[in-house]
């Protein structure tokens, strides 16, 4: 018996090897790096202090003036504010009409295609929608008559353009989990709610939404780590700009490590979308169970 | 027995005989930044020396950005992406020698063969770790003769004249802007940013600023430039949004724009050539130019070939080169205009009694231009937001000055 545990343990042996050079080691690094200041002194205050009162960071100036940027910090907290619930709601509005429709096989693939495509295309292909000239949002906009230009290239209204476009790419990934959910809640349930004389929207709250529960977590947790770990999109589509008014956190982490080769302040950022990322899964994988 | 033995002696000489006859065709890679119209003006000069050589030459696209990234983590590992690798990021380059990583190449080049300072900016302890291959000027508002004849306009021969040519673009019915406004990471706002600075405040200003050895009254004169002068024209709406900058070449061929500020390697990229001229802001003393400069890896496989093909191409390299037009020589043979197109020879003779200087944000690197980029991006649509531009501006040339 012995025997044969010591031998299936020895199958899981490279497993563990694999993740723990290629993901436990390089975190505790990282977390050992953030400790240190580009000097090379010991000293976790000055770091990370350093680090957060930098205004690519968090920008006061910006604040004090109620105008982009903030900030990395508070430009990530924006994107997932408005991210996650749209497309969060999206996709699940999107799974229960496209539920009984002829043909939403084909659509739901046309809308999951923004999924596979690499975001470094998604962000290229964000920059010329919100083209002024050649852009598609502009030639919707200026059909209705409202004010049409490069949303990308003005500072109030990048990261927002940025954050729409993200939208577009990622709700395929909701609208798929809640179209799979849907299809395993029993029918007898809606049979029962009918005939006790339930009307849609109650259906939907009452047992619809209550049921998908699971789903919704699984959608919340990765659209969060998603979010935060946004940088090519960024990169392809403004380079933080302008003026930093598009930066996020991953997208600063790039600059401090491999613009600046300052590996102390990147450590300290990854550490930071470590933390919030903990932060929000745990709190909501509690609350599944 | 003996037949196997014979069999087995055969094809070891045979496989040695072909492994020898491989090992003589060496192949080396060459990263270059072009990609469409600009690479294809650089193929035949790979294809020349291929046939010069009696080498294999590969190729891969990389731009300087890419490089900034790729090369300091290879670098680390001991290897870089290709056997010569052109770069624009003279900061980059001494600091690859420093460490090591970039052969050194003295007794191949001679500085006294090349454009005043282009050596100099690429030497570490006195000693030369790459050459310039051509280089790119920026040397001012490229118009087109045909857009000009047909609304009566002429190009300006006192400053006077820019701003009134300027008023007579915006009031051209269908046009977008009278300035094109390139696009992409920002260098073509810093390129025309950097010729209004020339023009206005002078070449040793801006040359100063670029050295790193600016005094408070060349940050006064530099500043005042944008105050002055840069953000009234954002502000009179001459300039458009920032816009892709191919793209903003195709509208400004197609008469979407009046003048668009460039280099001259947009006339390789045009249909017309011929058609294409160019004026600098009356008053400036000085032009900007982009190398494209060359350094060898010094983990290269095949170091001896890779200096050979380097030689090779930062001289006669640089002849062939320049006779496809869209650059223009820094190598002293390579500087004849007789061998330059046309569009070039003009452009060469119109330049030449002006100060050559080297780009601000290429030269300095790092911090400075990442954030000239960025925050003259945010000039371009805030132009409201001068001051904090200037602000962060100078806190990024001191910060990468003072490394």
């Amino acid at each position: 018996m012995r025997g044969q545990t010591l031998r299936r343990s020895l199958f899981i042996i490279p497993a563990v090897a694999l993740i723990f050079a290629f993901a436990v080691y390089p975190a505790l690094d990282t977390l050992w790096m953030s400790l240190w200041t580009p000097a090379g002194e010991f000293d976790p205050v000055a770091n990370y202090s350093e680090v957060l009162g930098e205004r690519h960071i968090i920008n006061r100036r910006g604040f004090e003036a109620g105008r982009f940027p903030f900030g990395a910090l508070p430009h990530t907290f924006i994107w997932i504010g408005i991210h996650l619930p749209l497309t969060t709601f999206l996709g699940l509005l999107l799974a229960v009409l496209l539920q009984r429709v002829r043909g939403s096989g084909i659509i739901k693939s046309i809308i999951f295609l923004g999924m596979v495509i690499p975001m470094v295309v998604g962000g290229l292909v964000i920059r010329f929608m919100f083209d002024g000239d050649l852009g598609v949002v502009n030639q919707l906009f200026g059909a209705l008559g409202m004010q049409t230009r490069t949303w990308t290239a003005h500072p109030n209204s990048a990261l927002l353009a940025l954050i729409f476009g993200a939208v577009w790419l990622w709700t395929g990934f909701s609208l798929v989990l809640y179209s799979s959910g849907l299809a395993t809640i029993p029918k007898d349930f809606y049979e029962a709610a009918r005939i006790d004389g339930a009307n849609a929207v109650q259906i939907f709250f009452k047992i619809t939404f209550p049921l998908l529960k699971p789903i919704t977590v699984v959608v919340v947790v990765m659209t969060v780590i998603w979010d935060l770990k946004m940088f090519d999109l960024v990169y392809a589509a403004t380079m933080g700009g302008p003026g930093g008014s598009s930066n996020i956190l991953a997208f600063q982490m790039w600059r401090y490590a491999f613009q600046q080769f300052n590996f102390n302040h990147a450590a300290v950022v990854a550490v930071l979308l470590f933390v919030i990322t903990v932060f929000v899964a745990i709190p909501l994988v509690r609350r599944a169970r | 027995m003996f037949k196997r033995i014979g069999l087995l002696l055969a094809v070891t000489l045979a496989v040695g005989a072909f492994g020898t006859s491989v090992a003589a065709d060496v192949t080396l890679t060459v990263a270059h930044p072009w990609t469409g119209d600009e690479r294809d003006l650089f193929i035949p000069v790979l294809e020349a020396a291929e046939e010069a050589l009696g080498i294999t030459i590969g190729e891969t696209v990389l731009r300087t950005e890419d490089l900034v990234t790729i090369l300091p983590t290879q670098w680390a590992a001991g290897t870089a992406p290709a056997d010569v690798i052109f770069i624009t990021d003279t900061a980059l380059l001494r600091e690859g020698a420093r460490g090591g990583h970039v052969a050194n190449v003295s007794p191949l080049v001679d500085a006294e063969d090349y454009v005043a300072g282009t050596v100099e900016a690429l030497t570490v302890d006195g000693e030369v770790y790459g050459a310039p291959f051509t280089q790119k000027p920026k040397p001012g508002f490229f118009y087109r003769h045909s857009f000009f004849e047909e609304h009566g306009l002429t190009p300006p021969e006192a400053l006077e004249e820019f701003e009134a040519l300027l008023d007579e673009l915006m009031e051209i019915e269908g046009l977008t802007a009278p300035i094109a406004s390139g696009d992409e990471v920002g260098w073509p706002l810093t390129d025309v940013t950097e010729h209004y600075i020339i023009a206005h405040a002078g070449a040793e200003v801006h040359r100063a600023v670029t050295e790193c050895t600016a005094t408070d009254e060349d940050w006064e004169a530099f500043e005042g430039v944008f105050t002055d002068v840069l953000v009234p024209h954002l502000e009179a709406g001459y300039f458009s949004e920032p816009i892709e900058w191919t793209t903003a070449l195709e509208r400004w061929w197609g008469g979407d724009f009046g003048i668009y500020f460039q280099g001259i390697f947009i006339l390789g990229m045009v249909d017309d050539p011929d058609d294409v001229g160019v004026f600098t802001i009356p008053g400036a003393d000085g032009v900007i130019s982009s190398v494209d400069y060359l350094f060898v890896n010094q983990y290269s496989p095949n170091l001896d070939v890779a200096q050979e093909l380097f030689q090779w191409l930062v001289t006669e390299g640089q002849v062939e080169q320049v006779q496809h037009g869209g650059h223009i020589g820094t190598y002293e043979p390579a500087t004849d205009v007789e061998l330059y197109p046309p569009a070039e020879r003009e452009i060469a003779d119109a330049i030449a009694p002006l100060t050559p200087l080297l780009d601000m944000d290429d030269t300095i690197g790092g911090v400075f231009q990442s954030t000239f980029w960025d925050e003259l991006k945010l000039l371009w649509v805030a132009p409201d937001r001068v001051d904090e531009v200037l602000e962060n501006v100078r806190e990024a040339w001191e910060q990468e000055c003072n490394n």
